[in-house]
Formats: structure tokens, C-alpha cells, sequence
């Protein structure tokens, strides 16, 4: 039983980076729009996540060192200095959206307009990294994200034609009436979610504050392994509800309650009743997420001392950076800017920050000095550099196409 | 430590010191290199940033480091201090011995350590 609770580091990792806010709505969007021809992306973007945040949380295992760290020294002052103003926005505008996507779906609930949550939300998720245990934190919100699962058990009751499923899936193509550049906007979209930074940041620095060793290597890759491909289930899950929902009936989602409505009518109450307690779970986790991410980069790229698990007067500096983040967030979305809007960029803009996050973590995941018996094997190295490739190719084509489709309209 | 070939940006510059109670202390910003070319210092601090950085940034950062510290100096580590050169580099002084505790301080006594459960161990 303790074994098993200790995979929800990666769990809570994974939902924060494929289900939070953003995510939830542009899964939906993607499945009414495009069907099952962009699932193949997720599997990419699952493949790609669990090769850099095991080799993230490895290096921080075996040294101690959470990514930003070694961002900062193999990228140097200046770059590393760029990586982190890059990753910061991403990070600080994904945190701004999560803390209006808790309250969006607490209007979901209450009908009560969300902005008047917005407050109480920010101070929640602040109480929370103040106060409670790391590890009391992932099991709570990592256990209560799982209730998102209900889209795939929503997906299974919606009765799909298995077939023609795989078929989409395995052969994707254009559907009729859209666009090559917004195929590809939103195919670097859902790539960009799936690999976003912030998850190695939290990932690694999370390791850190779990204390995990050279001996824990096995519970690190048990975390990647079943973390983020549950992550990419639940995404792919509800791209197929709502293109068995919307798509025959050409409804275009931009919103949270649509995101809801397969499920409401595969399974009834029961089944909202979890859909909104893992809307909750999941971006309030998400919030928690980029929270002390926010903090997690900013001390490790200026040395200073970091962490839940010390005295919060040792790491001062670090809750001082968690704790402006969270009240400059809450007011980014108290202006009534919309929130899934702002996720839908952040998405974009971490697509073009991705290469400079891990290429370091490539580098150092493969320096003997550093990692002794646990560096990287071939295997590795070559899909790892394979990668790189591919994120540099998708970090340059990102605005040029948010540009060309004016956003995926 | 004395009479090591390193190279200088891959195994120093910009690495994480650890004290010698296991606390942060910061990254090596700058170094200090003496006629011949040994490293006589490591130097922590947003002086030895600025001065790395360069440019317009660096000037900038120089000029808010000044406003903000008054006309203080990088703080300096000999190397005969060093125990330790691997992921980390280890200092055998604890950071207020190094005088490297400055803004940490600051931020604690204005804002961390006023806020109810601050003061509080650590898990």
C-alpha cells in the first residue's frame, strides 16, 4: 500500500500538465473538431514527456539537482537567463489561468459567477504549498484528479464504432473543412501541452522534496511510466467523448460546461458529480503545480535555498516568489480576462521555450561525471536526441503558425 | 583543491555551492583568477552577475544592485575553502560566516517570518 502511494508524484505531474484548464478545454475542442486524427500526437507528445521527465528525476535522485539548476549551468548566465524569463511567463500565465479554472468549475456546481471565487481560490492553493506535507499534497490532489477517469468510462458507455476508431486514429487525416496550418496549429498545440516545462521543474524538484536517492530509481521510472501515460489517456478519453458528441452535430466547445456534457449524458449525475470534483482536483493540482514551479526556477537559477520540506524561514526567498506569483495570478484573471484563452497561448509560447529546457537535462542525464552508473543508455541518448530535433522543428513553427491561423479560428 | 585542471565554464561557473551545513549558499557568478591564471576565488552575488552579463542588462542589474545593496561587493570565497567539486560545490563555512545571507534575511524578516506558521520546522 505505501509503494503504491508513491506513484502520485507522477500522477499529479501528469494531470497538471494534460488535463488542467487549458487542456481540458482543448482536448474537447480538438476531439469535436478533428476527431481521433490528432490522438497520434498525444502519443508523441506521452513518449517524449516520459523520456525527459525520467531523465529530469533521475539526475535529481542521483544528485540532488532540480532542473533549473542545471538549465542555468550548462546553458550559462545569458541563455539560461533567457530560458528562464521564456519558461517563467508560460508557467505564471498557466498558474494565473488554473487559479480561474478552479473557480470555473465551481461555478459549474454553483452556477455562481466564477470571478467571485477567484480570491478564495488564490488563497487556497497558497494555504495549501504553505502548509501542508509535499507528499499529503500529491496523494490528495493526485487521488481526486483520478476521478477524471469517468471520460473514459463515459467514452466506453457512448458506444463508439472500435473500428473506424483505430482506423481514424492510425491513418489521420485532414478532416473535410479544415485547414492544413490549423491541423498543424493544434497538432503543436496538444504536443505542447503534453511536454510543457513546467512539469520537468516540478517533477525533478519534487524529487528532491521526497529526499529520493539512487535507491528510488525504480519508484522514479514507476511514477513517469504510470503517470504520464494516464495523463494522455485521459486527454485522448475526452477528445473521443465529445467527438462522439459534437463533431455529428458540428457544435464547435470553447467551454468548460461543454466539456462536461458527454459525460452528463453517458452517465448521468453520478457522473457529473465526478467530472466536477476532477475539474476541481485537476486544476487546482495544476495550480499547485505551476505554483511552486514559479518558485522551484526562479531559486534554483539564482542558488538560493528552495522547498516545501525546509523551514520557511530557510527558503524565504522561494515562498516570497510563491507567494507574489500566486496574488499577481489572481489578479492577471480578476481583470476578466478569459482564462482558457490564456492557457491556449501559454500553450503556444512553452511550444518555442521547450528546447532550451531539455537540451541541458539531455546533456547532463549523459555526463559520467555527474550521474556515475546511472547515465543514460543508448537507447536513450538516441531517442533523446531524435526529440531534440523534433521540439526545435515544432518551437520554430510554433507562432508562424499561431500567426497563420489567427490562433486555430 | 590546489594544482586541479579544470575547465573553467564546465566544471565552476555557474555551479550550485552548498555551505557546510548542507544550505545554499548560491551559484559561482563569477571567479577571481590570479596573474597566472589560478583560481583564487569563487564570487556569489547580483555584482558578479551584472558584471557577466554584459550589455544593457547587466548595467541595469549593476545600477538596481547598487540602489538596493549600497556599494557592496560579491561575496568571496577562497578556494582554499572548497571541500568538495562534483554536482555541487562544498564550502567548509556555513553561509553567515560567508556574509552570503543578505536578501534571504531580508525576505525573512519582512514578509516570511510574519506570517503565522513561518517560523515553524521544516517537514
Amino acid at each position: 500500500m505505501k509503494r503504491l502511494l508513491q506513484v502520485f508524484l507522477g500522477v499529479l505531474t501528469a494531470i497538471g500538465g494534460f488535463v488542467d484548464i487549458g487542456d481540458l478545454v482543448a482536448n474537447a475542442l480538438v476531439g469535436a473538431r478533428f476527431g481521433m486524427s490528432l490522438a497520434w500526437v498525444v502519443l508523441v507528445g506521452v513518449v517524449g514527456i516520459c523520456l525527459f521527465a525520467e531523465m529530469s528525476g533521475r539526475v535529481a535522485a542521483v544528485t540532488g539537482r532540480g532542473t533549473f539548476d542545471l538549465v542555468r549551468e550548462r546553458l550559462g548566465v545569458r541563455a539560461g537567463l533567457l530560458n528562464l524569463v521564456a519558461s517563467m511567463l508560460v508557467t505564471f500565465l498557466t498558474l494565473a489561468a488554473e487559479l480561474g479554472g478552479v473557480a470555473l468549475a465551481i461555478e459549474l456546481a454553483t452556477s455562481v459567477n466564477y470571478l467571485l471565487f477567484v480570491p478564495l481560490v488564490a488563497f487556497l492553493v497558497w494555504f495549501v504549498i504553505w502548509r501542508m506535507p509535499f507528499e499529503h499534497m500529491e496523494r490528495a490532489f493526485g487521488l481526486l484528479g483520478l476521478a477524471l477517469v469517468v471520460f473514459a468510462v463515459a467514452f466506453w458507455k457512448l458506444g463508439p464504432d472500435w473500428g473506424s476508431m483505430l482506423h481514424q486514429a492510425s491513418h489521420p487525416a485532414v478532416p473535410d473543412g479544415e485547414g492544413h496550418p490549423t491541423y498543424w496549429y493544434y497538432a503543436i498545440a496538444l504536443f505542447g501541452a503534453a511536454m510543457t516545462p513546467y512539469e520537468v521543474f516540478f517533477f525533478s524538484s519534487g524529487a528532491v522534496e521526497e529526499g529520493w536517492t539512487k535507491k528510488d530509481l525504480m519508484i522514479e521510472r514507476i511514477n513517469v511510466y504510470l503517470g504520464f501515460p494516464l495523463g494522455g489517456l485521459l486527454s485522448i478519453a475526452i477528445a473521443g467523448c465529445t467527438w462522439l458528441v459534437f463533431m455529428p452535430a458540428g457544435v464547435e466547445v470553447d467551454h468548460l460546461d461543454q466539456v462536461a456534457l458527454p459525460v452528463a449524458l453517458a452517465a448521468g449525475k453520478v457522473g457529473l458529480a465526478f467530472v466536477i470534483v476532477g475539474f476541481v482536483a485537476a486544476t487546482f493540482g495544476a495550480a499547485l503545480e505551476t505554483g511552486l514551479s514559479t518558485g522551484y526556477s526562479i531559486a534554483q537559477y539564482l542558488g538560493w535555498s528552495w522547498g516545501k520540506s525546509v523551514a520557511p524561514v530557510r527558503a524565504a526567498r522561494f515562498h516570497a516568489v510563491v507567494l507574489v506569483a500566486i496574488v499577481l495570478g489572481a489578479m492577471l484573471i480578476l481583470t476578466t480576462v478569459d482564462p482558457i484563452m490564456v492557457t491556449e497561448y501559454s500553450i503556444v509560447f512553452s511550444a518555442v521555450a521547450l528546447p532550451l529546457t531539455y537540451f541541458p537535462i539531455l546533456v547532463v542525464a549523459n555526463d559520467p561525471g555527474y550521474m556515475g552508473e546511472a547515465v543514460n543508455s543508448r537507447l536513450t541518448n538516441a531517442l533523446g536526441t531524435a526529440y531534440l530535433g523534433l521540439l526545435t522543428v515544432v518551437s520554430l513553427a510554433a507562432i508562424p503558425l499561431m500567426v497563420a491561423t489567427k490562433a486555430g479560428q | 583543491m590546489a594544482g586541479r585542471v579544470l575547465d573553467l565554464a564546465l566544471h565552476l561557473l555557474d555551479r550550485q555551492i552548498i555551505d557546510t551545513d548542507g544550505n545554499p549558499v548560491g551559484n559561482v557568478d563569477d571567479v577571481e583568477i590570479d596573474e597566472s591564471g589560478y583560481v583564487e576565488a569563487l564570487l556569489v552575488g547580483p555584482q558578479a552577475v551584472a558584471g557577466r552579463l554584459g550589455g544593457r542588462l547587466g548595467e541595469w542589474l549593476a545600477f538596481w544592485t547598487r540602489v538596493l545593496q549600497g556599494g557592496t561587493e560579491p561575496t568571496r570565497i577562497p578556494v582554499d575553502l572548497l571541500t568538495d567539486l562534483g554536482s555541487h560545490i562544498t564550502v567548509a563555512r556555513s553561509r553567515t560566516e560567508l556574509g552570503a545571507h543578505r536578501n534571504e534575511d531580508r525576505a525573512r524578516e519582512y514578509l516570511i517570518g510574519r506570517i503565522p506558521g513561518g517560523r515553524r520546522e521544516g517537514e
